[in-house]
């Protein structure tokens, strides 16, 4: 048998679009399935991890470095949260000072050099702040690290900017390195035929949606109890769908180089999926 | 209030990673970092290592991206494969190190993956990241033998016996690296023990990439080089340990009967050796003894320095120039286990003497340590004053000597007031060496 690979996979999309949520219940999905996985909060805020903690009980690995240097041991940064998943918050500076994209590069560094990636994981994910706006947020995509992206997506037209953007980015390390793009995964915001623009801008992007996650507001009240949906309600129809996307991920073979296509495409595709036939719709 | 370092002793990690390179024939460094970088830091190893010069390809012909605002804005990546192609156009070398300074990890340039192209063309490049802001030249030393073992040097096919090689003498950091080297290699190869040193005389890139078949590394520092160490023992299992540099007869007797048990060679071997070589060291040093005693060249020392040289320079002093060293100020930036380790090496003199150990990376502060191992003078009618006094350390200690009106003795780095090229101070000659060094001193007038 080959030798085991963990799979690193970072998740990115625009800020608020539902990456910490969709990548924490993925994580639920998995480690239901029986898989080890490690969660790596890659953005400032620090909340990456809270529905697998089950509150932001997590103290951030810049945190740990600033208060206590670097002689520390990994338990100081590393909590098991829900199912034996191991959690952890790169952290950063408060906004607007200092250099959160090199405060990731330094605690992936520390948490390498803690002998945080053992052999018995299956997972890792980074979860990544929303703009990739320096080189220190494509550090998860680095060589060595991450080679699958998800960009969590929907319908609105600035998280289909946001997704096309981002994946300049991965074309860049993709020609250079292992690194490919799995899917997007689209979190619904019921946006008008949301699930054909999805199919049709991922299509143009060179890669497939891999799945499509239903609007529901038990998303919203597992996520006022600091839970996953499938902890939170495992036999709501909500959690079968992020059982669903768990499994896809897991059989997911099919990896690309994205093709990100100009301002001027997008906005057709827009226009050509994004509205209803019927304008008669429209009316209040 | 925190401590401060008035004049500092080191330059930075990406300094140390220079100077090292500095000691690798046909090898050459290609800075990734902004204008300055370089050749300031050219400046501060030449001169502070007692005029070492660029050597292969430092100085004014280091190959540098030179970033400017635009790479720093829109990423620096595209400029340093630039500057890579052209350095491989007209520097002939046989392995190419890139060297990141701060700006461009700050932005996350990723050097890895830029040398990757380079590597898939056949050509030997390597990208090593050194931003200052992580340590200085020590630092700088182990991060660039790190990148050396993680992506330069193959495993050996095997391990030879009695090979190892030696680690924890920076260049440039130790301005007689290369006389100690070469010594610490003639010393072991009398008992038998091959010592790869990496940056020795007529050693190069041949040498760093067969140091995966040593059976030991040899570190001869209690701080610098452990690092480097480590990596070699996760990448091929090679076991290290940590010596001190030893100066002198006695140190390197010590050394040699450790290094001997060690690999289980036979104590009579070594006491042969042993009595030859002290044949040798006694027939030169006994004749001082003369001028010793009728001039009185006994002295009080106050010694300053790195943390390899200050322990044994001041054993040294103590039990084998039967000086009286009263205080030893170890100037590094250390962690407390550190300071620990240092501080044994302190015990135990054959002399019976105790010497006072401070650390502090404060050049000023050694005044103030001097107030407290012995009484200053206060106009008392009888003053037991501490002379005559001769101080070893650096060239930072200038006119800490001068106010004591005591001659100084530059052995640790910065040294600026000598040249050096291959001076020893370690093993039996550089006992010899620092012998005539220090005595040449007090008889100059004459």
């Amino acid at each position: 048998m080959a030798e085991k690979r963990i799979r690193q996979i970072a998740i990115y999309g625009k800020g608020g679009i539902g990456k910490s949520t969709t990548t924490q219940n993925l994580t639920a999905g998995l480690v239901e399935a029986g898989k080890k996985v490690m969660v790596v909060g890659c953005d400032p805020k620090a909340d990456s991890t809270r529905l697998l903690l089950g509150g932001l009980a997590q103290k951030t690995v810049l945190d740990t470095l600033r208060l206590e240097g670097e002689d520390i041991e990994l338990s100081a940064i590393l909590k098991e949260g829900y199912g034996g998943t191991k959690c952890v918050e790169s952290g950063g500076p408060e906004p607007g000072v200092g250099c959160a994209g090199r405060g990731i590069i330094t605690s992936i560094g520390l948490l390498e050099r803690l002998g945080a990636y053992t052999e018995d994981l299956d997972y890792v994910f980074y979860d990544v702040l929303g703009d990739v706006v320096c080189g220190g947020f494509a550090m998860p995509i680095r060589e060595g690290k991450a080679k699958e992206i998800y960009i969590v997506a929907s319908g609105e037209m600035m998280a289909l900017y946001a997704a096309n953007n981002i994946s300049r980015g991965i074309r860049k390390y993709a020609q250079k390195g292992e690194v490919r793009l799995g899917g997007i995964i689209c979190n619904s915001r019921n946006v008008d035929r949301e699930i054909e623009l999805l199919r049709a801008f991922a299509k143009e992007l060179g890669t497939k949606l891999i799945h499509y996650i239903p609007r529901d507001n038990v998303v919203q009240r597992a996520e006022i109890h600091k839970k996953t949906v499938i902890n939170y309600e495992p036999d709501s129809k909500q959690a079968d769908e992020y059982r669903e996307l768990a499994r896809k991920v897991e059989e997911n073979r099919d990896f690309s180089i994205p093709t990100p296509m100009t301002q001027e495409r997008l906005e057709e595709i827009l226009f050509e999926f994004g509205l209803m036939d019927d304008l008669v719709d429209y009316k209040i | 209030m925190s401590n401060f370092i008035e004049r500092p002793r080191y330059a930075c990690a990406l300094g140390g990673a220079l100077s090292t390179m500095r000691a690798i024939a046909r090898a050459v460094p290609i800075v990734h970092a902004a204008s300055g970088c370089g050749y300031n830091l050219y400046n501060t190893m030449n001169s502070g290592s007692a005029y070492l010069g660029g050597g292969y390809c430092g100085a004014a012909s280091l190959p540098s991206s030179n970033v400017t605002e635009r790479e720093i804005v829109f990423g620096g990546e595209k400029r340093l494969e630039e500057e890579i192609k052209t350095t491989l156009e007209i520097m002939d070398g046989d392995l190419f190190v890139v060297l990141s300074g701060c700006m461009v990890e700050m932005i996350g340039d990723d050097i890895d993956s830029v040398v990757k192209k380079f590597e898939r063309a056949g050509k030997q490049v390597i990208a090593i990241s050194t931003p200052s802001f992580k340590g200085n030249s020590y630092y700088g030393y182990d991060l660039l033998l790190e990148g050396l073992v993680k992506y330069y040097i193959q495993p050996a096919e095997e391990k030879i016996d009695k090979a190892v090689n030696i680690l924890g003498i920076v260049p440039g950091e130790d301005v007689f690296w290369k006389g100690n080297l070469k010594e610490i290699k003639r010393v072991l190869s009398l008992i038998g023990i091959r010592a790869n040193t990496l940056f020795g005389e007529g050693e190069g890139l041949k040498e760093i990439q067969n140091s995966s078949n040593a059976s030991y590394n040899i570190v001869l520092s209690e701080v610098y080089g452990v690092k480097a160490a480590q990596a070699y023992e996760e990448k091929f299992g090679i076991p290290y340990i940590t010596e001190q540099i030893p100066i002198g007869y006695l140190q390197t007797e010590k050394f040699l009967q450790e290094i001997g048990k060690l690999f289980g060679i036979s104590k009579k071997m070594i006491e042969k050796v042993l009595e030859r070589e002290s044949g040798i060291y006694y027939d030169y040093f006994e004749r001082f003894t003369d001028i010793y005693t009728d001039a009185d060249l006994q002295r009080y020392a106050v010694v300053v320095g790195d943390a390899n040289y200050a322990p044994s320079v001041t054993r040294f002093l103590s039990d084998e120039l039967g000086w009286l060293p009263k205080l030893s100020v170890i100037t590094d930036i250390l962690t407390d286990k550190q300071k620990i380790n240092l501080e044994k090496n302190y015990e135990n003199y054959e002399s019976g003497l105790k010497v006072a150990v401070k650390f502090d990376t404060n050049a000023a502060a050694v005044k103030k340590y001097l107030r407290e191992v012995w009484e200053p003078n206060k106009n008392q009618k009888y003053y037991d004053a501490l002379s005559p006094l001769a101080v070893i350390g650096s060239i930072l200690e200038k006119d800490l000597a001068a106010s004591l009106n005591a001659p100084l003795i530059t052995v640790s780095y910065p040294i600026t007031n000598r040249i050096v090229l291959n001076r020893s101070y370690i093993g039996f000659n550089g006992g010899l060496i620092l012998t005539e060094d220090i005595l040449s001193t007090l008889v100059a007038g004459r």
